[in-house]
């Protein structure tokens, strides 16, 4: 089945703004993916100084799917949406740079969906998701779009 | 927990919400009335009170043919004798009112905790308390209790816990509760002293936006003042940030230059935009690359101030208006190539950012 950012606002009940286009299928990508201030990242390309703890708490990816980050301002939520039983997720990472907020594990194609920058497809394997950051004085500030 | 509870909570959260942030003139028989009850409860008689118009005039002026005592000036307010004797007062209402809370409203009243008060506080700390800082100065000690009396978050928790758990109070706790739930919504903020209390009216103009997951509110307002009250004393504010009003009302490059707080100058170039901001204050261009994974789009590094560099970039999906939005980030200022600075942003070398695929 062709999977587009319509079927999937409707299997998880989130909205998408309407100026994006709804019927054509999503890409699915197997590399870096940026969705605004968030980052797909493969897992490989970052180990081992990203990695899951070793006691990580690992859930499975609900059909309504894991809200990742909300945005600034509205509240516009950034989510990661797979079938039942083919996707989990743990908030338990170690990370230097402070910056990645889970770790998913997937074994057929899992969605990260946003209201405004709309949908993006992951194909199966292991990826760290992290937020952006910028410079402020002698600290850093994460970046909320 | 059923669905049902959840959304009245929700419901009773936005009904205090809306009182906190009202604009409406004071019930000030019913507000001086409940205050008056409250005095009573702590042994005293109702006080005579003096109305003002805002925070800043309640805290310039001192009540006709009222003298002070030394411990009641502005400045010592912590020391004021009676704002502990209320908060002793509310501690032991909220105190007999949690001994209410029986195991089967357990799971709702930790709901009620977060949904409720805690969204409520944070609200509150992030709109009305504003002005109340602004106006205390530098004498503004965000540790006094007596303001936090007086947040209705706490209020609101065991409204809700009345209406949507089911949770019985005492006739004399409901009598007490009413006290405290009708000054909440009756009038600003109060300070009372022995004698006379001063009660400051509502603001008449309050603009907030929505920015947390329980519905949080902050002060925004894009093209005036986010609060202003009926003597013209006002309070701007951006994106939950308080700031001077030229950010408002005219963000220039020149005085962005000269502002020392890197908050406020975040502030007034995000208003500007990056990129008019750029191009007004003639930022010199290190360099310049194709973003990877943003096809057609270029990531471009500008000098900006000692150490730091900003970084502009292109969103990757396109607006409502079919255009797409650029934006920039400040980055440290030992990059000389965008795709490294681009990359540290995400905690990525350039190698690794040069691998970005596609960017929406």
């Amino acid at each position: 089945m062709t999977v587009t950012l319509a079927s999937l606002s409707q299997q998880t009940g989130l909205a998408v703004l309407d100026h994006l286009e709804q019927s054509v299928s999503i890409p699915v990508v197997d590399g870096l993916q940026a969705q605004g201030d968030l980052i797909v990242i493969p897992l490989s390309v970052v180990a081992p100084s990203v990695r899951p703890w070793p006691d990580a708490g690992w859930t499975d990816v609900p059909p309504e799917g894991v809200e990742l980050l909300r945005g600034a301002a509205g509240g516009n939520p950034h989510t990661l949406v797979a079938d039942p039983d083919i996707c989990r997720w743990t908030t338990d990472v170690s990370d230097p740079d402070g910056l990645a907020i889970g770790i998913f594990e997937t074994s057929a194609v899992a969605y990260l969906l946003h209201p405004e920058h709309g949908a993006t497809g992951c194909t199966p394997g292991a990826y760290v998701i992290r937020r952006q950051r910028e410079h402020e004085g002698h600290r850093a500030r994460l970046v909320a779009d | 927990m059923s669905v049902l509870v959840q959304r009245e909570a929700a419901e009773i959260r936005e009904e205090w919400l809306g009182r906190a942030l009202s604009t409406l003139p004071a019930d000030r028989p019913a507000a001086e009335a409940a205050i008056s009850g409250l005095y009573r409860l702590i042994g005293l008689a109702p006080p005579r009170f003096h109305w003002v118009a805002s925070p800043a005039a309640a805290l310039a002026t001192v009540p006709r043919g009222v003298r002070l005592r030394p411990s009641e000036a502005v400045e010592r307010m912590s020391e004021w004798p009676l704002p502990p004797r209320f908060a002793a007062l509310m501690r032991e209402l909220c105190r007999g009112l949690d001994a209410q809370v029986r195991w089967v409203h357990q799971p709702m009243d930790r709901l009620i905790r977060r949904e409720v008060r805690s969204s409520l506080s944070q609200s509150t700390a992030s709109s009305i308390l504003v002005p109340l800082r602004v106006a205390h100065g530098s004498q503004y000690r965000p540790g006094g209790v007596w303001y936090g009396v007086q947040c209705v978050s706490w209020v609101a928790h065991y409204d809700a816990l009345r209406r949507a758990a089911g949770v019985v109070f005492t006739p004399e706790q409901i009598q007490q509760f009413d006290l405290w739930a009708t000054v909440a919504r009756s009038c600003g903020w109060w300070w009372p002293r022995e004698g006379v209390c001063v009660i400051s009216e509502r603001p008449v103009t309050v603009h907030t936006e929505v920015w947390g997951d329980d519905g949080e509110a902050r002060l925004h307002c894009a093209d005036g003042p986010a609060v202003r009250y009926a003597d013209g004393w006002d309070v701007y504010a951006w994106h939950g940030t308080q700031v001077p009003s030229w950010v408002i009302k005219d963000p220039s490059v020149g005085r962005i230059a000269q502002e020392a707080n890197v908050e406020v100058r975040r502030c007034a170039i995000e208003h500007i935009g990056w990129a008019s901001y750029i191009d007004q204050a003639g930022l010199r261009l290190v360099s310049s690359a194709p973003d990877p994974g943003n096809p057609g789009s270029e990531l471009r590094l500008y000098d900006m101030r000692k150490e730091t560099r900003v970084l502009l970039a292109v969103n990757g999906s396109v607006e409502r208006d079919g255009r797409r939005r650029r934006y920039g980030l400040t980055v440290p200022g030992f990059f000389d190539d965008p795709i490294d600075a681009a990359g540290w942003t995400y905690g990525l070398s350039a190698e690794q950012y040069s691998l970005l695929v596609r960017r929406t």
